[in-house]
């Protein structure tokens, strides 16, 4: 658990970290989402003991990081894929690590095997790629089987098999019951590890919210509709009181409509329909929207329509690049 | 390398709190750390051969070239201060290795992986401060001793060679340990106060070695003075048999205030490290 209040950072006048206050859970994957200079980094390396707050505090499981008698058996981080000596092997690395914290030498081989670097323990780090980087990052995070776990940005520069490996890894680390912090600038990798969702902008927090509900609400969804019999089929619809748009290739989209209804409407009348399917707008956009004005989000919640149904949901979740 | 993603996710489960196992990141497992940190990288090893070879080296060449001149009377100058001449050259490997040791951690980045697995940070500082110095001492000893045989061989063979037991000559094998250890420690103190490698090598090597001679250049008492209680003049001599300038301090004078300087830029590094964000 960890638990922020009114959290500040200021380097000369200008504050990076603006009084924010949150909770992260145990069990969860609490997504720490905002563009990059958003003060997520500096967040971190406060909730680490690394930066010293300006004001307000942050503990982790209600001590500050500080005071953790053995800091490595309560929190594990990777926080920079550059946080080690390339002169140093990859076992090495881990070993002093284990050492400065009383962790068993077994445990070393333990987490080394664990992430898949076993072939290349005795090489130095300094050859690495950035994918066996940041699996040696992970493996150090995990040596003292923490119970609590930060991750900056593990996806950064990982091609798409080690984006794969860190997202089941992350979600399998909060099914264990660990509390799992995560930051990222994609909205589209959050919304698949997340569980729980903050979204800072400016040093503040915008957002504090069931990823779900962020989705739900952040989201004009639409269906995409294409018949032979267009004209009729739009005229019914509207006579539903659905906005119904013309798309460039000749379908349509209708806005406050679900799929289903749309279908029951067109068999009720006997018209065709050749392609029907919910359609979420992206959740990049709903993110930029929020993060670009930070005052207006509060006030209104763009697009509250009617979330489509959760096949289509899915495809379209799923970033381009996975 | 091929990575087998899928199928290595099992994290072990989290044993129950086991709370007779009570970890903690005592003194002696930072030292530990810190100590392992040290002798698992070629840096050190590079430095420390440094150390050894151009010291040894460098005293038995100059002996070799210095030991007739010395037994025919051609110069003023007494073989004890040739007996260990190279470890004025060779001591730059120990300050720098002194930097490298604070140093590498802010190049690197690995200070916050540092920090995060000891968030005690005058902790962590004694701990290198042990670790290094230990090294250095052990190494700097050897160093020193080696580099007096090597010399005393060649001074020996045109008879101008020391005894153990004449003054000075044990002061200065032991002396040659003590001041390398505290010169590392000095470059350490500017390695973390500074947190640049080539920013802190070339200030130590201004103060200890450039500074300390153009000092002298200062008129009167002033001068004087400034050149003894330079860093490298007060405490070089204690690594020397006799010294080429016989206005420096008592070698153990001038150790005493080496020691204190360094001490005193240590702390002051200490308190920096201690508020500044990593």
């Amino acid at each position: 658990m960890i638990t922020a209040e009114r959290l500040t950072k200021r380097y000369g006048d200008k504050t990076a970290v603006d009084a924010i206050d949150f909770t992260v859970e145990p069990g969860t994957v609490t997504g720490f989402l905002g563009p990059n200079g958003a003060g997520k980094s500096t967040t971190m390396r406060m909730v680490m003991g690394l930066d010293r707050p300006s004001a307000g505090s942050v503990t982790v499981n209600g001590r500050a990081y500080r005071d953790l008698p053995a800091p490595l058996h309560e929190v594990g981080a990777l926080l920079e894929a550059k946080a080690i000596h390339g002169g140093r092997t990859a076992y090495n690395h881990l070993l002093w690590m284990a050492k400065s914290n009383g962790i068993a030498r077994r445990r070393v081989d333990e987490v080394i095997d664990l992430v898949g670097l076993t072939d290349v323990a005795s090489k130095r780090s300094g050859g690495f790629s950035l994918g066996m980087g940041q699996r040696l990052g992970i493996a150090a995070a995990l040596l003292g089987d923490p119970g609590v776990l930060l991750f900056d940005e593990p996806v950064n520069g990982l091609d798409p098999e080690g984006i794969r490996w860190i997202r089941t890894l992350i979600r399998s680390l909060a099914a264990e019951g660990r509390t799992v912090f995560v930051s990222s600038h994609l909205m589209s990798e959050m919304a698949l590890t997340a569980d729980h969702l903050l979204v800072v902008g400016k040093g503040r927090i915008l957002a504090d919210t069931d990823m779900n509900d962020f989705i739900a609400r952040n989201s004009a969804g639409y269906v995409r509709v294409r018949s032979p019999q267009a004209g009729e089929l739009a005229e019914r619809m509207t006579g539903q009181g659905w906005r119904v748009e013309r798309a460039d290739d000749g379908a349509m989209a209708v806005y406050g409509a679900t799929a289903e209804a749309i279908g029951d409407i067109a068999g009720a009348h006997g018209l065709y329909l050749h392609e029907l399917g919910g359609v979420q707008a992206s959740l990049e956009d709903a993110f930029m929207r929020l993060t670009e004005d930070s005052v207006e989000y509060h006030a209104g919640v763009p697009g509250a329509a009617h979330a489509p149904d959760s096949a289509a949901d899915q495809t379209h979740l799923t970033p381009a690049g996975v | 390398m091929t990575i087998t993603a899928t199928e290595e996710q099992r994290v072990p489960a989290r044993s129950a709190p086991d709370r007779q196992r009570t970890p903690r990141a005592s003194f002696g497992r930072i030292l530990d750390a810190e100590w392992t940190k040290i002798r698992t990288v070629r840096s050190t090893t590079w430095t420390l051969s440094l150390l050894f070879v151009v010291s040894v080296g460098l005293t038995g060449l100059i002996c070799w070239g210095v030991a007739g001149d010395l037994a025919a009377g051609g110069t003023d100058e007494s073989p004890g201060a040739f007996a260990t001449w190279g470890l004025m050259f060779g001591q730059i490997a120990a300050l720098v290795l002194g930097v490298i040791v604070a140093s590498a951690e802010y190049s690197s980045g690995m200070i916050r992986t540092t920090l995060a697995a000891s968030p005690r940070r005058w902790s962590v500082l004694l701990a290198k401060a042990f670790a290094l110095g230990g090294l250095l001492l052990v190494l700097g000893t050897a160093t020193s001793v080696a580099s007096f045989l090597t010399g005393n061989f060649f001074l020996g063979q045109e008879g101008v060679g020391l005894a153990l037991d004449d003054p000075g000559v044990l002061r200065t094998l032991f002396g040659g340990g003590l001041f390398l250890a505290v010169l590392g420690l000095f470059g350490l103190g500017l390695g973390m106060l500074m947190r640049h490698t080539a920013g802190a090598v070339t200030v130590g090597i201004a103060l200890i070695f450039v500074l300390g001679n153009l000092v002298g250049l200062v008129p009167g008492a002033l001068g004087e003075w400034l050149t003894k209680l330079m860093p490298g003049n007060a405490g070089g001599s204690i690594a020397v048999v006799e010294s080429f300038n016989p206005d420096l301090l008592d070698p153990w004078v001038g150790f005493a205030v080496f020691s204190g300087e360094t001490a005193l830029l240590l702390l002051v590094a200490g308190v920096l490290f201690s508020r500044r964000d990593a």
